[in-house]
């Protein structure tokens, strides 16, 4: 239980970082630095964002996967860490 | 052969009549000579019939005598928690940022040094490069009595703007009658010089304000020191609530409403007055129609808050009638207030000190005032907060200059000298964090961009000819394109303004912030 801890807080310490969360694979945030609501709002949509862009992927090409996913906006920048289970979502302002 | 037995007789029932008669059997058989007896073929057939049984019939009639009405509204639904729900297999999240925890941080290390997105920008929209005057509004017959455009509003959804006719530059108590006209922009047939709706007002109308939420209400700030609200869905008597002229009510012209979210209620919102004569009172709706004074404050000129840098002024005379008033943004108890001696004052509706009244009031008036700023030389027109930073705050005054302020410290953070007439207005951009609109006494409406430059204004849209001065103007929160400004010949001009005003910049905050983090204290 520290130990995780322990890695988020590594991550949310870097600079820039505005928030970081953990969410699992049916898009429910297991753990999370932001306030309940927006942790929601931003799991259910990067959660079914990801899933679209493994399937454009691996439609390409079947033995492709996806390993990261970057969306860059006008304020920050938000990183996705995909796997099996679990979602890492990373936002940074990378302007700091 | 035998003979036959005694003939068959026809066998005809009794009557006569055959049909209908149920179990009628019909046979004949006739007798001939040679003894044998011939039957002739008989017919068998059933009568049946039916009759369905009698239908009961009644007749009832039915009135409901009482009648409740009830809304039904789907909630929001309750966001469901972070953790619950979710079993959380402890080893397995580990295991996961284990994996990922190097790849992340790489990444992050990478953004924070890559160049690879500088001056990369994207347009979604369709560039809009002018600053265009859309529609030049105006009623002439307030145009014919030479009365003048004291304020704009748009209201809640953005489509209406509403403007008030009065005098800005007469000394005399008058009891001319004013107007409240209103315009629908989106509306096809749009005539510039036909309101949609006019409003008359007992007197000059000083300032109006629209309710943040209810379209259709306005409020407005009377000459005679009265508040009243209209609600413009009811064009036959739009006027709902008033003040009347009461001991709670203002002695001086009211320069300011405004409609603050009541902390108390909820959703409710209570209706703010600010005068020259120095009160600040806090207005509540009662029945048939009048507004009953809340809770006030009251500036008095000893009670204002020195700080040691200010130059000694006449304290005993120092004029503290307010004449504009902003509300912070980020902190609902927090307003600026602009004074007539030329000071701004930052106040908290949470202030406990009692203020000495003068005249007996129902209810005890408060002194709100926590810190004073660096004056100008002369009173204080408008003040403004900034939508995107919590202590910033712009003002201006007839020395013709805006002053940007912190709210930590006492001396202005940037000084600009724009015109050599007043400033009447000023006003914060909706959208832009370091966009600001400036309406100044030559007639222009200067729109200022710190990005651009700090010293010279980005664009100065001429607005009237002849020195006519530019006394009110508002932003359109919803259609944020759009200004509206209003002048002394009558006139409102609504302003497109060009997309270079209406989209945040990718590192304007960041500006922003600097700028506010350059204090001098």
């Amino acid at each position: 239980m520290a130990e995780t801890e322990e890695t988020l807080k590594r991550i949310q310490a870097h600079k820039g970082v505005v928030a970081t969360m953990v969410v699992n694979a049916e898009g429910i945030p297991i753990r999370t630095t932001l306030d309940n609501s927006t942790t929601v709002h931003y799991a259910g949509l990067l959660h079914q964002l990801t899933m679209k862009a493994r399937s454009t992927v691996r439609d390409i090409d079947p033995q492709n996967d996806l390993t990261f996913l970057r969306i860059r906006s006008k304020k920050h920048e938000i990183m996705v860490a995909p796997d099996k289970e679990y979602l890492l979502i990373v936002i940074q302002n990378p302007s700091e | 052969m035998e003979a036959a037995p005694a003939a068959l007789r026809a066998f005809i029932p009794p009557g006569g009549g055959w049909p209908g008669r149920p179990g009628a059997v019909l046979g004949g058989g006739s007798v001939c000579d040679s003894g044998s007896v011939r039957l002739t073929e008989s017919v068998f057939f059933n009568q049946k019939s039916c009759q369905t049984g009698e239908v009961a019939v009644a007749e009832v009639a039915v009135q409901s005598r009482s009648s409740r009405d009830a809304a039904v509204q789907t909630d929001r639904s309750a966001v469901p928690d972070v953790q619950q729900g979710a079993c959380v297999d402890e080893s397995g999240v580990l295991a996961f940022l284990r994996r990922v925890e190097e790849v992340v941080i790489k990444e992050l290390n990478k953004n924070v040094t890559s160049r690879a997105f500088d001056g990369f920008d994207v347009n979604w929209t369709d560039q809009n490069r002018t600053v265009l005057c859309l529609h030049a509004l105006s009623y002439p017959e307030a145009q014919d009595q030479h009365l003048q455009v004291t304020g704009v509003s748009w209201n809640a959804t953005g489509s209406v703007v509403a403007c008030s006719y009065g005098r800005l530059n007469d000394g005399d108590w008058s009891t001319e009658k004013s107007y409240v006209c209103t315009w629908n922009l989106d509306r096809r047939r749009l005539d510039p010089q036909r309101p949609d709706l006019v409003v008359d007002a007992p007197s000059s109308v000083m300032c109006l304000a629209f309710h943040p939420s209810q379209p259709s209400l306005i409020a407005a700030g009377l000459f005679s020191g009265e508040t009243v609200v209209w609600d413009t869905s009811k064009p036959e008597d739009p006027l709902i609530w008033r003040t009347g002229m009461t001991d709670d009510t203002h002695t001086d012209p009211v320069y300011q409403v405004h409609w603050l979210p009541d902390a108390k209620h909820g959703n409710h919102v209570q209706l703010l007055s600010a005068s020259t004569d120095g009160k600040i009172l806090v207005w509540r709706e009662e029945r048939d129609g009048r507004l009953m004074v809340a809770e006030g404050f009251a500036l008095v000129a000893q009670q204002i808050p020195r700080s040691a840098q200010l130059k000694k002024l006449v304290w005993g005379e120092a004029a503290v009638g307010v004449t504009s008033l902003s509300f912070s943004h980020f902190d609902p108890h927090v307003f600026v207030v602009g004074v007539e001696g030329g000071f701004s004052l930052k106040c908290s509706t949470a202030a406990d000190t009692p203020a000495p009244c003068r005249t007996g009031g129902s209810v005890p008036l408060r002194a709100p005032a926590e810190l004073a700023f660096s004056p100008h030389s002369g009173p204080v027109y408008s003040v403004s907060c900034s939508p995107f930073h919590r202590n910033l705050f712009l003002s201006c005054g007839t020395d013709g200059q805006v002053h940007l302020s912190s709210m930590l410290q006492t001396q202005p953070l940037i000084s600009l000298q724009l015109s050599t007439k007043y400033l009447f207005c000023v006003r914060w951009s909706p959208v832009r964090p370091l966009v600001f609109a400036v309406a100044s006494g030559e007639g222009d409406v200067h729109l200022f961009d710190f990005e651009k430059s700090s010293q010279k204004p980005a664009v100065s849209m001429k607005q009237a000819v002849d020195e006519c001065p530019v006394y009110c103007l508002e932003f359109n929160t919803k259609q944020t394109q759009l200004l509206a400004a209003g002048d002394a010949a009558g006139t409102v001009k609504v302003w497109q303004l060009s997309s270079d005003f209406t989209e945040q910049r990718p590192r304007e905050m960041n500006h922003l912030e600097q700028l506010a983090s350059e204090l001098t204290d």
